[in-house]
């Protein structure tokens, strides 16, 4: 199989640092969500429900893509009695 | 019917990333939105928020929720962003750590089907895909849980 001539690395590169770190906190909070829910057995539906919220939202909470407020990881580090993020 | 061909774009542990190429074309359909939108003034930042995503998926695979559902309940066509952008980006999803990475543009129907560009985006990969999952039951074509093996041109 040929390989694309697309140097992927060099467009990352190019994406300003903040943007970058930006998105990575953004999937690894997501993922941080999905283990927990995973954990407690919950899909979409049921943590929407449970907190008051509809389910498109927690779809957009798992994305990777959202950005998270203070007080959104406050309500859910509250509900999942574990923290959502860890601050150094 | 044109020929179309499966390229490499780039690997890691977590996700193998390709894209396809119509021979009569110089350039892959991934290359052809980048071209298009990586020195754009007005849609680089979309641009690059997707290149970013697209660099959390190398890193961490090709999970479901990281794409937004497009195409038919039947196919494996997903996008990029989930959340509201100005462009997107059409991919095949076919496994967590397998993404066919193909072209896209600025959305600006409700629907991409409204589009007459958009859609022709989303239905190369439809059909690529149908083709795909035929010759992996012929055996021509070999698909694991994180590459497609093949060297074979398919006629979409």
């Amino acid at each position: 199989m040929r390989t694309a001539n697309i140097n992927l690395h060099e467009i990352f590169d190019e994406i300003p640092r903040e943007r970058r770190e930006a998105a990575r906190l953004s999937f690894a909070i997501s993922d941080r969500l999905d283990a927990l829910m995973k954990e407690r057995g919950l899909n979409r539906s049921q943590l929407a429900h449970a907190l008051g919220k509809r389910p498109n939202e927690v779809t957009r909470w798992l994305s990777g893509e959202h950005n998270f407020t203070i007080s959104t990881l406050a309500m859910l580090s509250a509900f999942f009695d574990q923290p959502m993020i860890m601050v150094c | 019917m044109s020929e179309v061909e499966l390229l490499l774009v780039t690997g890691s542990d977590s996700c193998t990333m390709y894209t396809i190429q119509f021979l009569a074309d110089d350039k892959s359909e991934f290359e052809k939105f980048i071209s298009k939108f990586r020195r754009d003034a007005e849609l680089n930042r979309d641009f690059q928020a997707i290149m970013s995503f697209v660099e959390r998926i190398l890193s961490n695979g090709a999970l479901e929720r990281y794409f937004r559902r497009e195409g038919k309940m039947s196919d494996s066509v997903v996008a990029l962003p989930v959340l509201k952008s100005k462009l997107r980006l059409y991919c095949l999803r076919l496994t967590d750590k397998i993404l066919v990475l193909g072209n896209g543009g600025v959305k600006t129907s409700r629907t991409y089907q409204e589009d007459d560009t958009l859609r022709g985006y989303v239905m190369d990969l439809q059909k690529f895909e149908r083709l795909l999952r035929q010759e992996a039951r012929s055996g021509n074509v070999e698909i694991t849980e994180k590459e497609i093996i093949t060297d074979k041109t398919f006629d979409i």
